[in-house]
């Protein structure tokens, strides 16, 4: 371990809230418009971006783990180019399932076994690197679950409890992020599928900006389920989901009729989160660990990855930090 | 930045055209991406016109009421100050008539110090440092520098120098790779015809290295003489003669003639840069260098791309703090 790896390790008990970096992203080379993953220069250019603005750790996929075998050589090498860049290690994986009604539904219980297996071979993938959550959506998306009803959010929840089980064996967290097009997104509904699983093996992973689009207030959300919440996406949005917005194929974040584009960096203007009040309930329930940024699709209408995600990181030290840190 | 050096950045990058980079809510990202990457001190650049709401002292102040305004709009990105402003007086402007002005035309040298006072003004008001000015203009568009030229063109920055130091603000004349001042001989003379009181030196090391004079010997050499530093990298450096194409700014630096090179200035570590950055960058620590530090883009790529894979240059390989 180099000295600056110490010296970093050194650091950062003394700060209760970490910053993460989850890996949307987009950059224009010569190829085009390409994501980091296009190429070992194309992900240096993205560690070293993450790196000089503040942030101390990246999120990404599960979807990549093939590319980091061909391209590094697997998650632990992989992990150790992030750290060549001054990062201390990824620290959450998105599970990004593709859910299918005819063989991976948490509401449809001929196929939880199928998905158990996903779990247990997924879980493997990752040993060996040190995860804190493996993130999922967990349910289908909204048009294939409903009508929703409270059967299928106890089936929802007793395949969560099980993979989460699986999950723990691992010294990992389950924890479920609630797109506002699956279907478990509404507040009612997503009351009933926690009063389902079991807090030891189920977590909640608040993500601001697509509960507020599903008219569900996630300061509010947090507040009542602040033991089990394991970790956040901190971004904003500047509109509400309305009429059938989240009901569109194959994904409603790029579909939907009336919304272009959701997703906004902390701090834009007319954004609807109130992170402020969020980060004081951050500090007021004592939370310590990660907060992961996010930026999906921020290039979209002009939107530039880079300036999005520093702008975000000044509203975390000029605004956030002054609250809590 | 926390570090001996003194460093700002340039924000000149993020103003391509008349149209861009006028609503105060761009120039606020791009300040809040600079304070973000560590930097509380910024460059400017002179410019012409209403929409050109960072380059005209009496335009910026009709936008934010008064030097103090100003200060406080770039404070509400957690920017403190400004540096240094970029001024070339052979640049027509529309508040001067479009006059066409040379620093070699002693007729035009009256005009010239009556029109930095205006820039040195508000960089006192500001407490800004250094007026940063090009000593001359394109090689392509003048003929060969005479005998005498290079005293005229020393003469009138002397006088400059001295409307500047009267307000407390220094003036550092910037060599750029298309000038006529343009071989290591001419830059030296150019600095022998002027007061070391009053003129100092705005050393450009992309530029330098472009024009074929290596910057950290030319430092080693006159670092007494300079008061004010741009870092940047190039790839290239000029064949000897691309710079008198002409309409070399375009031909030669935008690549439509020659070699067709469409992109001169690179950011801090870039692959196969010519720039010898850490030796230069010991070179100023190890002569207790007292000026700013500016990181400059120049017209590279995507501004705030480049400013965060510059700040990682910085924090990583040059071990500069943040702050």
């Amino acid at each position: 371990m180099t000295a600056d790896r110490l010296a970093q390790r050194s650091e950062t008990p003394q700060r209760r809230i970490k910053w993460s970096y989850m890996d949307h992203w987009r950059s224009n080379g010569p190829a085009g418009p390409v994501d980091q993953w296009h190429s070992h220069r194309t992900m240096s250019s993205f560690l070293k971006q993450i790196k000089a603005v503040g942030f101390d750790a990246i999120d990404t996929f599960d979807f990549r783990l093939w590319q980091m075998y061909g391209d590094y050589g697997g998650p632990a090498k992989y992990q150790e180019m992030v750290q060549d860049h001054g990062l201390e290690r990824i620290v959450n994986i998105f599970h990004a399932a593709d859910y299918d009604l005819r063989d991976y539904a948490p509401h449809v219980p001929e196929t939880h076994e199928n998905i158990l297996e996903d779990f247990r071979v997924t879980m493997g993938h990752w040993s060996s690197i040190e995860l804190d959550n493996i993130i999922v959506m967990p349910a289908t998306l909204y048009y294939d679950m409903e009508p929703v009803t409270e059967d299928k959010l106890k089936i929802s929840a007793e395949l969560w409890n099980r993979v989460g089980e699986i999950t723990a064996g691992h010294g990992v967290k389950l924890t479920c992020h609630h797109e506002f097009f699956c279907g478990i997104q509404s507040e009612p509904d997503i009351e009933v599928f926690y009063s389902y699983t079991d807090p030891r093996y189920v977590s909640l992973f608040v993500d601001t900006a697509q509960h507020c689009i599903a008219s569900v207030d996630p300061v509010a959300l947090y507040r009542r389920h602040a033991h089990r919440v394991s970790g956040f996406h901190f971004k904003d949005t500047r509109n509400v989901a309305t009429g059938d917005d989240h009901r569109h194929r194959p994904d409603s974040e790029i579909m939907a009729p009336t919304t272009g584009k959701w997703f906004y960096e902390m701090g834009t203007p007319h954004g609807l989160v109130d992170f402020e009040a969020m980060m004081t309930a951050v500090r007021d329930n004592d939370y310590r660990g990660w907060i992961s940024v996010e930026h999906d699709k921020a290039n979209k209408d002009g939107g530039d990855y880079s300036e999005s995600t520093a702008v975000a990181r000044w509203y975390a030290v000029n605004v956030l930090e002054k609250i809590y840190r | 930045m926390r570090d001996t050096l003194r460093w700002a950045y340039a924000l000149n990058q993020w103003n391509i055209r008349m149209d861009v980079f006028v609503r105060h809510e761009d120039q606020r990202r791009a300040l809040k991406t600079l304070s973000a990457l560590g930097f509380d001190h910024i460059e400017l650049a002179a410019g012409t016109g209403r929409w050109d709401n960072l380059g005209r002292p009496e335009v910026i102040e009709i936008n934010h009421g008064s030097p103090d305004g100003f200060l406080a709009f770039l404070r509400s990105c957690s920017v403190n100050g400004v540096s240094s402003m970029f001024w070339d007086p052979g640049q027509p402007v529309e508040e001067e008539g479009w006059a066409f002005r040379s620093t070699r035309n002693r007729a035009d040298h009256a005009a010239i110090v009556e029109s930095a006072k205006p820039f040195v003004d508000f960089l006192a008001a500001i407490g800004a440092e250094q007026l940063v000015a090009r000593p001359a203009g394109s090689a392509w568009m003048q003929p060969p520098l005479g005998r005498d030229d290079i005293a005229a063109i020393g003469d009138v920055w002397n006088s400059v120098g001295k409307v500047a130091a009267a307000a407390g603000v220094g003036l550092a004349l910037h060599y750029d790779c298309l000038s006529a001042v343009h071989t290591a001989d001419e830059l030296r003379r150019l600095l022998d015809t002027t007061d070391p009181e009053l003129v100092g030196l705005a050393l450009d090391t992309a530029e330098l290295t472009i024009g074929g004079i290596d910057p950290v010997a030319f430092y080693e050499e006159r670092h007494g003489r300079v008061t004010h530093v741009h870092l940047k990298d190039t790839r290239y450096a000029d064949t000897g003669e691309e710079y008198r194409m002409p309409g070399a700014e375009t031909t030669m630096l935008r690549g439509g003639a020659g070699r067709r090179i469409e992109r001169w200035f690179f950011e801090l570590g870039t692959e196969g840069g010519l720039v010898d950055v850490k030796a230069f960058v010991g070179a100023l620590r190890r002569h207790g260098y007292p000026g700013w530090v500016v990181v400059e883009s120049d017209h590279g790529g995507n501004p705030a791309e480049l400013a965060m894979l510059n700040s990682w240059y910085l924090q990583h390989e040059l071990s500069v703090a943040r702050p």
